[in-house]
């Protein structure tokens, strides 16, 4: 069978669709393990323009590197949420530090969907302390060295990271083939 | 794990809308210049959160706020439809998300600046998941034309938006139905950035007819394909 074509998600998502989402440290009743953390950044465009009302996902492993999906997760915890930026193109998710697993360095999936793309776009943020010492399976398809660095998440205060997504332009987010 | 076992193939660009649209406001903006990257798909990608929501199975009456309550301005439709993987496997537990304009036009929202009259009976959003046949439905009010105000001069056709969490990362699914025999949809720069007629048609609601009794509707279907298909047989 064919697969249904994907459309834009436009610009109005109902705010009560992310409401309450976009912290996964808390979940039917418990309270996530591990380190709670905040991972924010700014979604930019051409010219590094603010992306404003663009709802972002994300997909992590708990803090033990386990899928919510898989019988002995974290059950305080979501691994699953969703976001909008806001005027100025921030986003803000309150999350764990995702642990690893196999030969997964920590991360977490991302997806953008926006009004002017057709399709979401995907790309993977890493959490390390010294990003060119990391092999990961998914990381290492990049082989531009700088644009390795830039899917790496900045610790900029205790429990804060900052990640920013550029769609186009300069600095550029490496995104993948989806 | 459920879904680990599924492969997914990128999606075809013959089956899919075109990635970058002329005329259409932040299609070049947004559209990465990087080539995008191939990957190998690891257990991050082939899970998902499904089911990580409760959600009620439906049908769902986004119509009216409650069963006593005064339904919405315009045309009572039923929309429903079936999910599926490539193989046509159904896919219960998905969560479904609608929204649409009412029958005005007008969306609930910030970024709406339509002059067109709010509904106070008519949210335009509704959630619910698949049944075990992958099945979903929903009872709601025909949505309204309206014009993309910055483009000076696009009218948007009536349609309804979709968003689907199926089985995984990978078959998340965001998409928009139009409804059949709209003027508008021969102009709307969405509709046609699809390369041929079949795949158009995966993106229009089939009539279904109209229904008499208790509620009196038209009906409205569309089925939906998730990419995902599956390497091996189930062993058990």
């Amino acid at each position: 069978m064919v697969v249904s074509p994907y459309c834009t998600i436009g610009p109005f998502f109902p705010a009560s669709f992310v409401g309450g989402h976009d912290d996964l440290t808390h979940f039917r009743g418990g309270t996530a393990r591990g380190q709670h953390i905040v991972l924010s950044g700014r979604v930019l465009q051409e010219g590094g323009v603010p992306t404003r009302n663009t709802i972002l996902e994300i997909w992590q492993p708990d803090a033990n590197g386990i899928f919510s999906s898989c019988p002995d997760a974290d059950p305080g915890f979501s691994g699953w949420g969703r976001a909008r930026t806001d005027a100025e193109g921030w986003y803000r998710i309150r999350t764990v530090v995702p642990g690893s697993y196999g030969d997964r360095c920590p991360h977490a999936n991302l997806m953008i969907l926006a009004i002017g793309l057709t399709h979401r776009l995907v790309t993977t943020v890493f959490f390390a302390d010294d990003p060119d010492t990391v092999r990961d399976p998914v990381l290492d398809c990049v082989a531009d060295v700088a644009a390795r660095r830039r899917l790496f998440a900045r610790r900029e205060n205790a429990g804060e990271y900052r990640f920013d997504l550029i769609l186009r332009g300069e600095n550029e987010t490496p995104f993948f083939l989806d | 794990m459920p879904g680990s076992r599924i492969d997914y193939k990128p999606y075809d660009d013959n089956t899919q809308l075109a990635r970058y649209i002329d005329r259409y406001p932040l299609s070049f903006t947004r559209t990465p210049l990087a080539p995008l990257v191939p990957r190998p798909l690891t257990l991050s990608e082939r899970t998902g959160p499904i089911a990580s929501d409760q959600f009620a199975l439906g049908p769902m009456d986004l119509s009216r706020a409650a069963a006593d309550a005064p339904r919405a301005t315009g045309q009572l439709i039923q929309i429903s439809g079936r999910i599926t993987d490539e193989d046509g496997s159904p896919i219960p537990n998905a969560v479904v998300e609608i929204w649409q304009a009412n029958s005005a036009g007008k969306y609930i929202h910030d970024a709406d600046r339509h002059n067109a009259p709010v509904d106070p009976n008519f949210t335009g959003e509704g959630r619910l998941m698949t049944d075990a046949e992958g099945q979903f439905q929903f009872f709601s009010i025909k949505p309204g034309a309206y014009p993309v105000l910055e483009s000076g001069w696009w009218w948007r056709p009536p349609h309804i938006h979709f968003s689907i969490l199926g089985r995984s990362w990978m078959d998340r699914f965001v998409t928009q139905i139009f409804f059949p025999g709209e003027p508008l949809n021969e102009t709307d720069l969405l509709l046609n950035a699809v390369p041929d007629r079949d795949v158009r048609e995966r993106l229009i609601f089939q009539f279904e007819g109209t229904s008499m009794g208790e509620v009196n509707a038209m009906g409205f279907r569309r089925d939906f394909v998730l990419r995902g298909r599956r390497q091996t047989p189930e062993l058990d």
